[in-house]
């Protein structure tokens, strides 16, 4: 039993306890309708028997009412009978009357006593009787064969002078019919027993009328004689006639009934049908006074209760019609939770995916490292707002070959979408940009990248710009996106060319644009989360006020410009939801403005014999600068490799040119400006070498820029006035020797 | 800058001496040249008396090391000094050659 459960209950599995509730209130639901229905068939069963009673009471009124008008019409006829006694034919005549008279007689007459008419033998008896629908009139005599004086109906009044309701008997007659006789005797003028007079009554007929009406379609009644004889009962025709003697043996032997009965109290016998094994009652009694017998009315028990049987059916099915709509409601209410607890935790997770999508998407945003790799030539802040979790817009800037290579991006949309097309465009940016400094070419690189299967036709502003830091000159390209400020004393809008976002045309061909900037100038790039951003009477914050916001600043730099503005968005839109990702970038050139403490210039042929004139050109420079032997072997190297690598590759085969070293000195920085008139030629797009191979995979150049980067702390190429201008800056004063990771 | 290349019994020993910048390069790699033909001995350099090397320099060691590993020998470089091994390191050389 506990391994049936406990198995039922792992097949359950979560929802045990809701099963088991469920099944708990089946339980509880079945064990009340059982209360109900034993406490109901017990006040059914006690208005069956009361109406089984009241049955029994109604028959023996109706059998008492029967016989009571036999004993009046033959009482009420006696005087008559008694006038015609002499003329046993008047007789017949007033008999016949009395029978048409009552349709149920079976048959009336007079029995004389016997040899009353000297002239007619022993035996007179004038009787007619029905015959199907006529009535026969004859007058019995010693040549009929009836002796009627050896019947009860003649015994009793005759010898007792009282009348008598005889026992069932067999007709004689030519009938053969079961009939009771109600008999009286009949005295003449000297009070002399002259004869009985009787009325037949039909047991069929008795019978009958006693079952004419019954309560139930099987229950049957039946009159029994005070010996226990059946004066009436269902005959062979009827379905229950197998029970008729089991009943008369039944109520024959219960003895006690028997005695008790006599009271005229109902008894009860409850039995079980040989024939078909149904239940049934009886229920008895003794008529009260003559004749003495006993009415049984039968009833089965599953007619008697059939009502409350289809009760307890409907009762059933109603609930467990109620049950499994129970269940139903249950199941689909845990269906339900399910879904939400489903549909919850889902969100959960993704709201906690977001969370880190938000972590990585910030960590995208570069650091501070810039202003310190760029040697305080320029200052740089960002900020980035999202309105969701994940934003579209994107901002970036690095410091490669001192150049500070900055962008700005607004992709098109909002949340999640957007932002994994702005970290494909925030990577191509890094890729691409790092090894191309021409604004346009990078531009141009990404567009054709992100066209490239752009299925959701989503577009990115983008704005690229590079600050090349030695110079001031400021080079960008713009594609579509809100124009940016530079600022000086007034902010101004820097004039850009009307080109596509990125993402829409894959062949588009973006222009660079160059700007030289004044010291000091900041540049300010934003998204339209700063010029839109609404207020709640749906007002724009607008261009205006950010040139005012700017011009009115006193301390002009990016971190007071972004702060500034930020805390006036924040007032403008006073409480209303963020409708776009703010972002905010600011650049501000400042060159170094250091005294110069040394400056030399040697200026050598195309040849790489002038190596060594070179090497000892730099020597001098760093003896001067009284820089350790280490160090000063790391500039004589880098420079050397810088002009072999000039001399090799900026002028063709035997075409001769200068190549002009320049070397200043501030108090904490040395740099090399090397130029050259040979053709462009950027050593800096030259590839890292990979220190990592083994010889036999090593290649055997590209190890002169490779060196110099080791050595330098920056390296810079810019092509100025058709000459090749390569700047090295070594940082002075440090105890470190050159970085080489 | 000079060299000197001796033969020993089972190795040839190379001695540099002087600045091997990129003005140097092409009359050392060809001094050098008979390194390329051999076949059956270990290289061993001696830098007792090297003091600087470009990467001319370098690309001369590592053609001569190849060509080395291939006939299975091995290069060793003898008694280099800190700036030029320092040269070696940032180069990844540091782990090409053997060093004593």
């Amino acid at each position: 039993m506990v391994k049936w459960f406990r198995n039922i209950m792992s097949k359950l599995g979560k929802n045990a306890g809701v099963s088991l509730i469920i099944i708990l209130a089946a339980l509880m639901l079945e064990a009340i309708s059982g209360v109900q229905y034993y406490y109901t068939k017990n006040l059914l069963k006690k208005e069956q028997e009361r109406t089984m009673d009241g049955e029994l009471s109604r028959k023996v009124i109706l059998v008492k009412s029967m016989l009571n008008t036999t004993e009046n019409v033959l009482n009420s006829h006696r005087e008559e009978i008694r006038h015609f006694l002499p003329q046993p034919d008047s007789i017949l005549v007033v008999a016949k009357a009395i029978m048409e008279a009552n349709r149920y007689f079976e048959g009336v007459g007079v029995a004389y006593v016997p040899n009353y008419f000297k002239n007619r033998g022993r035996l007179c008896e004038p009787w007619p009787f029905r015959s199907g629908d006529s009535i026969v009139s004859i007058v019995v005599g010693d040549e009929h064969n009836h002796d009627y004086t050896q019947f009860d109906f003649y015994k009793v009044p005759s010898e007792r002078g009282t009348s008598c309701w005889c026992p069932p008997y067999l007709d004689d007659t030519e009938r053969k019919s079961y009939i009771t006789t109600y008999s009286i005797p009949i005295v003449g003028e000297n009070n002399k027993l002259v004869g009985v007079a009787g009325v037949d009554l039909s047991l069929n007929w008795l019978g009958d009328t006693l079952n004419n009406r019954s309560i139930h379609p099987s229950s049957f009644s039946m009159l029994l004689a005070e010996n226990g004889d059946i004066i009436s009962a269902p005959g062979p025709t009827s379905a229950r006639y197998a029970d008729v003697q089991q009943v008369v043996r039944l109520i024959n032997d219960s003895a006690v009934s028997r005695s008790l009965s006599s009271n005229g109290r109902v008894k009860v016998i409850e039995f079980t049908s040989d024939q078909d094994k149904r239940k049934a009652y009886i229920h008895y009694t003794f008529m009260k006074g003559e004749p003495r017998w006993q009415l049984a009315v039968v009833c089965y028990d599953d007619e008697l209760f059939a009502d409350i049987y289809k009760l307890r059916q409907r009762m059933f099915w109603l609930m467990f019609l109620g049950l499994a709509l129970l269940g139903y409601i249950v199941y689909r209410f845990l269906k339900n939770n399910m879904r939400l607890y489903k549909a919850e935790v889902e969100k959960e997770k993704i709201d906690g995916e977001l969370r880190v999508a938000q972590t990585i998407q910030s960590e995208m945003l570069p650091k501070e490292v810039a202003e310190r790799l760029s040697h305080g030539q320029m200052k740089v802040k960002g900020l980035l707002n999202p309105a969701k979790e994940v934003g579209g817009d994107l901002y970036d800037y690095f410091v490669r070959d001192e150049k500070l290579f900055f962008c700005i991006g607004d992709v098109s949309g909002k949340g999640v979408p957007s932002a994994l097309v702005m970290a494909v465009v925030h990577s191509l940016f890094r890729s691409v940009a790092a090894h191309e400094s021409n604004p346009a070419r990078i531009m141009q690189a990404i567009n054709e990248t992100s066209c490239h299967g752009n299925e959701t036709n989503m577009f990115v502003t983008f704005f690229v710009g590079v600050l090349d830091l030695p110079t001031g000159k400021l080079r960008y390209c713009n594609a579509g996106h809100d124009t940016p400020l530079f600022i000086t004393d007034k902010a101004t809008e820097l004039p850009v060319e009307p080109h596509f976002p990125l993402g829409l045309f894959a062949d588009f061909k973006y222009e660079t644009q160059e700007l030289l900037l004044a010291p000091g100038t900041i540049f300010l790039l934003y998204t339209d989360g700063l010029t839109e951003a609404m207020n709640p009477r749906h007002e724009q914050f607008g261009l205006a006020r950010v040139k005012e916001i700017a011009d009115n600043l006193k301390e002009k730099t990016p971190s007071t410009i972004l702060a500034t503005l930020e805390t006036a968005v924040h007032e403008f839109v006073s409480g209303a939801e963020q409708s776009d990702d703010l972002t905010l970038l600011a650049v501000q050139f400042t060159p170094s403005t250091a005294p110069v403490v040394l400056r030399k210039e040697l200026t050598v042929v195309n040849d790489v014999a002038m190596v060594s004139k070179m090497n000892d050109f730099v020597k001098g420079v760093c003896g001067e600068l009284q820089m350790g032997k280490s160090e000063t072997s790391g500039m004589i190297l880098a420079i050397e490799e810088a002009v072999v690598n000039v001399m090799n590759y900026a002028y063709d085969e035997g075409v001769s040119g200068d190549v002009s070293v320049v070397a200043e000195a501030t108090s904490d920085l040395l740099k090399f400006v090397i130029t050259d008139t040979g053709r462009p030629f950027a050593p800096t797009d030259a590839p890292d070498v990979d220190t990592t191979l083994s010889a036999e995979d090593r290649k055997i150049g590209g190890l002169g820029i490779f060196l110099v980067r080791q050595l330098m702390d920056t390296i810079n190429y810019e092509r100025i006035d058709g000459k090749n201008v390569l700047t090295l800056k070594k940082k002075l004063g440090s105890a470190e020797g050159p970085s080489h990771a | 800058m000079k060299t000197t290349i001796k033969e020993l019994e089972s190795k040839l020993l190379v001695t540099l001496e002087g600045e091997l910048d990129t003005a140097a390069a092409a009359e050392v790699e060809s001094q050098l040249q008979p390194l390329n033909d051999n076949e059956d001995k270990d290289i061993v350099f001696d830098c007792e008396r090297l003091e600087y090397i470009a990467s001319s320099g370098l690309r001369i060691l590592l053609s001569i090391l190849k060509k080395a590993k291939s006939h299975g020998h091995t290069v060793t470089m003898k008694g280099m000094n800190d700036d030029i091994k320092n040269v070696f390191k940032m180069t990844g050389f540091i782990n090409l050659f053997n060093f004593e």
